[in-house]
């Protein structure tokens, strides 16, 4: 393979990089409120409020059954509005987000549930403000939930930011539609594929292993003598 | 120290919901230990709830400490919560924290620096006897250490009041035992009010001052321990009884026909109760001495609720009807509970 061909596969590599790492992070940022405010506003919990519960829940549920490729063509103006382009990784990250963010939503409000009511009651019984049951018990005892959920989505966004090459947002997806796919340049192809699987492979393994190392419920008692 | 003021609850669902509590009316007294016992679904944990205020009753007065919680806005109850504590049945200890971690935390929602909590956490620890523990996670310890963590938390606040949800039915009996002489000893040392609920009489007996029975969301009675021991009242409270005090006839009787009347050769049948301290006078010595009547014991139980003796015998007198009955007058003018099992022919078994 040429130098030039592996100078591109590397820029398609930074890309993807970048688009997934920015989106992750606009995701996680804005999905983990959007996931506690999910599962708090719920019935009997500790913030309940229908109403905002119902119509937050079927905006999600809106937003997670349009497949990824129409919600990036449908909401062409508004990543325009916000990017200023409709192509480029800049513009990639826009969709990338908004379908990302309600995913993450769903999967934090998932590792919540799994969160024992008896330890809101103790953390209420000692006086503690919702704020507090929020930052201090929920969150943290939800932590290796939430990680692995975080692994899904950035493994999610790496599938999608191929996509999003299909419509020139850069990255290794575009790099192979242009050159595998239109220049039967099949030596790219498979390059571009192989280090895909090793991109997700490593996004895997490093989450597996923040998730273990976050959950303090099956520790054996050797690794924390 | 804690007045509940005809309490009712209800829950509201299908069906008009359920009416978990009806008219609760209980007065628990600076420094005592006050037990709820009651069976399942009979509202006992509606009840601790409604103490420090996690279920709102639907009417009543909750008054703590001379503060009346009913009246709380939620502001001034988290305030107020932080004076009571409470343990559960089944810990709810914080996982991602460790020991230290978990008993920090009231610490930490009390706004205390880093270095206060330090001092603090570490004698509590040392209370319940888990120092060596403090940087394990609640996963590595046994359910009766988890259950330690829970009281060492729950003291950290210094609460005045300790509310206990079944704290030891999770426990197995040595572990349990350990937990109620640990929460006495807090008692007696601290000062600290508590109030337990269970549905085992064990528990009752083995630490409280005072009970109360509940039944279908009532309070059916109430009193000293002793009292309530000595002189059940409703039949569930004899239910209860009878789980720790053996009320049922020993197996050599089972085929004996009793008889309500005496007969020319018939001996009697008791069974007597002592409380305190005629359990330790030499009631039946004296009786037979006086009159001329053998008496064979043919069951016996000593037992001490706290440090009150407690004892149930069951003997049978023979002897000349008129001694028997000189006798039974006798015992029934001494402070001991009596009950006439009846009168069986004389040599239809063997005594023993
Ligand atoms: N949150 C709730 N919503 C509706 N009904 C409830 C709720 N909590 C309790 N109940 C009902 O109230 C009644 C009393 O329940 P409670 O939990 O106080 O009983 P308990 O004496 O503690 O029983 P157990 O020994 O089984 O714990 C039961 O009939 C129960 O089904
Ligand atoms: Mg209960």
């Amino acid at each position: 393979m040429s130098p030039e061909i592996l100078a591109l596969l590397a820029e398609s590599l930074l890309e993807t990089i970048y688009m997934v790492a920015i989106s992750a992070l606009i995701a996680t940022l804005l999905g983990i409120p959007l996931g506690v405010i999910l599962i708090t506003t719920g019935k009997g919990h500790i913030l309940e409020n229908i109403p905002l519960n119902r119509t937050l829940g079927s905006i999600v549920n809106a937003c997670r059954s349009t497949p990824f490729i129409i919600l990036m063509v449908a909401i062409i103006p508004f990543t325009r509005m916000i990017a200023g382009t409709s192509i480029g990784t800049n513009a990639a990250i826009v969709p990338l987000s908004i379908a990302a963010i309600p995913f993450v939503g769903r999967i934090v409000e998932t590792a919540l549930r799994e969160v024992d009511y008896g330890l809101i009651e103790a953390a209420q019984a000692m006086g503690a403000s919702p704020r507090e049951i929020i930052t201090k018990v929920l969150i943290p005892e939800a932590m290796p939930g939430v990680a692995a959920g975080l692994t899904i989505t950035v493994i999610n966004l790496i599938g999608h930011s191929a996509m999003a090459g299909a419509i020139g947002g850069g990255g290794l997806g575009d790099l192979a539609i242009r050159y595998g796919y239109q220049r039967f340049r099949a030596d790219i192809m498979l390059a571009t594929v192989l280090i895909l699987i090793a991109l997700v492979q490593i996004v895997q393994s490093c989450g597996d292993h923040i998730a273990k190392r976050l959950n303090k419920k099956q520790i054996g008692g050797s690794s924390h003598a | 120290m804690i007045t509940l003021r005809d309490i009712h609850k209800q829950y509201p669902g299908a069906n008009g919901g359920v009416h978990a509590l009806r008219g609760v009316t209980v007065e628990v007294k600076r420094g005592e230990i006050f037990g709820v016992i009651g069976k399942s679904g009979a509202g006992k944990s509606t009840l601790i709830r409604c103490i420090n205020m996690l279920e709102r009753p639907t009417s009543g007065e909750v008054i703590v400490d001379g503060q009346n919680l009913t009246s709380f806005s939620e502001q001034q109850l988290r305030e107020a919560r932080k004076g009571i504590g409470m343990i559960f049945q089944h810990f709810n200890l914080l996982s991602s924290r460790t020991v230290f971690g978990n008993v920090a935390f009231p610490l930490e929602l009390a706004g205390k620096s880093k270095a206060e909590i330090a001092a603090e956490v570490i004698p509590f620890l040392e209370l319940v006897g888990l120092a060596d523990k403090k940087d394990q996670y609640p996963s590595q310890l046994s359910g009766g250490q988890k259950q330690r963590v829970g009281i060492a938390r729950a003291l950290a606040s210094r609460p005045k009041v300790l509310l206990c949800d079944e704290a030891t039915s999770a426990l197995d009996p040595k572990t349990t035992k350990s937990i109620l002489e640990l929460l006495k000893d807090i008692n007696r040392r601290l000062g600290l009010t508590i109030v337990l609920i269970t549905h085992e009489m064990h528990v009752i007996k083995e630490i409280c001052d005072r009970v109360a029975v509940i039944e279908d969301g009532k309070i059916i009675e109430q009193g000293s321990v002793l009292e309530i021991f000595t002189k059940p009242q409703m039949t569930t409270t004899r239910e209860f009884i009878s789980s720790i005090v053996n009320h049922d006839l020993p197996d050599i009787f089972t085929g004996t026909v009793f008889s309500a009347t005496s007969g020319p050769d018939s001996n009697l049948i008791l069974r007597l109760s002592f409380i305190g301290h005629s359990a330790e006078e030499p009631i039946i010595a004296s009786m037979i001495r006086r009159f001329n009547v053998d008496a064979s014991i043919l069951y016996g139980n000593i037992d001490h609720i706290q440090q009150t003796p407690f004892g149930t015998l069951i003997v049978e007198l023979s002897g000349d009807q008129a001694g028997i009955q000189n006798a039974l007058n006798y015992l029934r003018a001494r402070e001991l509970g009596i009950e006439v099992i009846g009168y069986v022919a004389r040599n239809t078994r063997a005594v023993g």
